[in-house]
């Protein structure tokens, strides 16, 4: 499967937060194909841009447009994995991949065989550790066909083995014609991205 | 599956997972009932006259209970805001949760009344108007204190606050509905009064959906 071009336009974008001005004039274009790695320091407004993108934060000023379309017409070509843990710890593996596609269930098996979840498919979310949760909320990627990834942290809590198998779903997403935005403070190694610097704002 | 249909079962088998979210308000019910005969005067007709309005102001409490969190673990976890990205409108969405909540949740409270009523010694023809009162003005009081839920969503006192901003709501459907249990009381027609109720229902039920959604979405935007 290969999607149809995709473009991310974001002009003229700023943010202020409790009387602090995150970015200012940000303008960024992202086409089929980019990776795009949002970095700065601590508190610098890396999730609060990806929020903005994501269409879960208002845009307070600048313009944020898919394909020449306004953002909020395009949030069903998004996925969107942000820090909170995005599963819910009552309910098994499989029913919390279940609830948010409509893939069939072979797909679904698959996909959590992917990021290692083979043999928890009915475990419930509390008995795994986090990194499991993690991975279990990035299961999404396997098996959701969106162009447009939007992904904060995706690195945290994965061990080595399950950074690499990210990083190569990120380089398939791609090649297919996907955009990634992405943020993390232990650069991958095996991604060829380009690199937003936040934060120095005055 | 569509969905609806996956926000049924995923709400079925939470229950599964938390009995409790349903017994408790149960249990809160019958023992509030339980404890009226022996706080009043053994009297069994003041208890036949003040039952049904007992079972209804229980009621009341034990849905305010198991509404005021209605959004509350799933917004804390981060699956809240993924509904956000679900090719469906999100009023539509915390529609068929509300509906979801009433089936599942809401519900069985009013099917227990019966039993409440015998405990107080309320008389068949009252008790079913109670019955159908409930079945009636329920579907209102939930979607008002769903969005009480919704709007209090990123406080940490939220369930106070929640009924308390609500309540405002709540008073027209209980006199509405203590109208018809007079009326049932006396033999007089409570079809008009019940009419009524069920134009509140509907009411609440098309138009609360669109400022739940909106609620969410504000307090998304507040969040990380």
């Amino acid at each position: 499967m290969i999607f149809a071009p995709v473009k991310i336009e974001i002009s003229a974008l700023s943010c202020e937060r409790d009387d602090r001005l995150l970015f200012n004039n940000l303008s960024v274009a992202l086409e089929s194909g980019q990776i795009l790695r949002v970095a700065g320091p601590n508190g610098a407004g890396k999730t609060t841009l990806l929020r903005t993108v994501a269409g879960l934060f208002g845009i307070q000023d600048g313009v944020i447009q898919v394909n020449q379309l306004p953002l909020q017409e395009c949030l069903d070509q998004i996925i969107y994995i942000g820090h909170k843990p995005q599963v819910t710890k009552d309910l098994t593996v499989l029913d919390n991949l279940k609830f948010l596609t409509d893939a069939d269930e072979a797909c679904l098996q698959k996909a959590l065989d992917n990021v290692g979840l083979k043999g928890y498919h009915d475990s419930l979310v509390k008995e795994l550790s986090q990194g499991q949760g993690r991975r279990c909320a990035l299961a999404r990627l396997w098996c959701v066909e969106a162009p447009i990834w939007i992904l904060d942290e995706p690195y945290t809590a994965l061990d080595v083995g399950m950074a690499k198998t990210l990083d190569a779903r990120i380089n398939e997403h791609v090649a297919v014609g996907g955009i990634c935005l992405f943020t993390t403070h232990q650069p991958p190694q095996q991604l060829d991205y380009q690199i937003l610097e936040l934060g120095d704002v005055d | 599956m569509s969905i609806e249909k996956r926000m049924l079962v995923r709400e079925l088998k939470l229950i599964a997972a938390r009995p409790g979210d349903i017994f408790k308000p149960m249990w809160f019910t019958l023992l509030v009932i339980s404890m009226v005969p022996l706080a009043l005067a053994p009297d069994s007709q003041l208890l036949a006259e003040i039952g049904s309005a007992m079972i209804w102001v229980a009621t009341l409490l034990a849905l305010l209970l198991n509404t005021e969190h209605l959004f509350q673990s799933d917004f804390s976890d981060g699956v809240l805001e993924q509904w956000l990205f679900l090719d469906r409108p999100l009023a539509w969405l915390v529609g068929v949760k509300l509906i979801a909540h009433w089936l599942f949740n809401v519900l069985p409270l009013i099917l227990i009344t019966p039993v409440a009523g015998l405990m107080l010694s309320v008389s068949t023809e009252v008790l079913l108007a109670l019955f159908i009162t409930l079945l009636v003005a329920t579907p209102a009081l939930t979607c008002f204190s769903g969005l009480g839920a919704a709007l209090t969503l990123g406080s940490s006192r939220s369930g106070i606050l929640g009924v308390l901003v609500m309540m405002p709501l709540f008073v027209p459907v209980v006199i509405l509905a203590a109208g018809v249990l007079i009326r049932a009381t006396d033999g007089s027609d409570t079809l008009p009064l019940l009419a009524l109720l069920g134009a509140f229902s509907v009411i609440a039920a098309t138009l609360v959906p669109v400022a739940v959604s909106a609620a969410i979405r504000l307090n998304i935007g507040g969040s990380n």
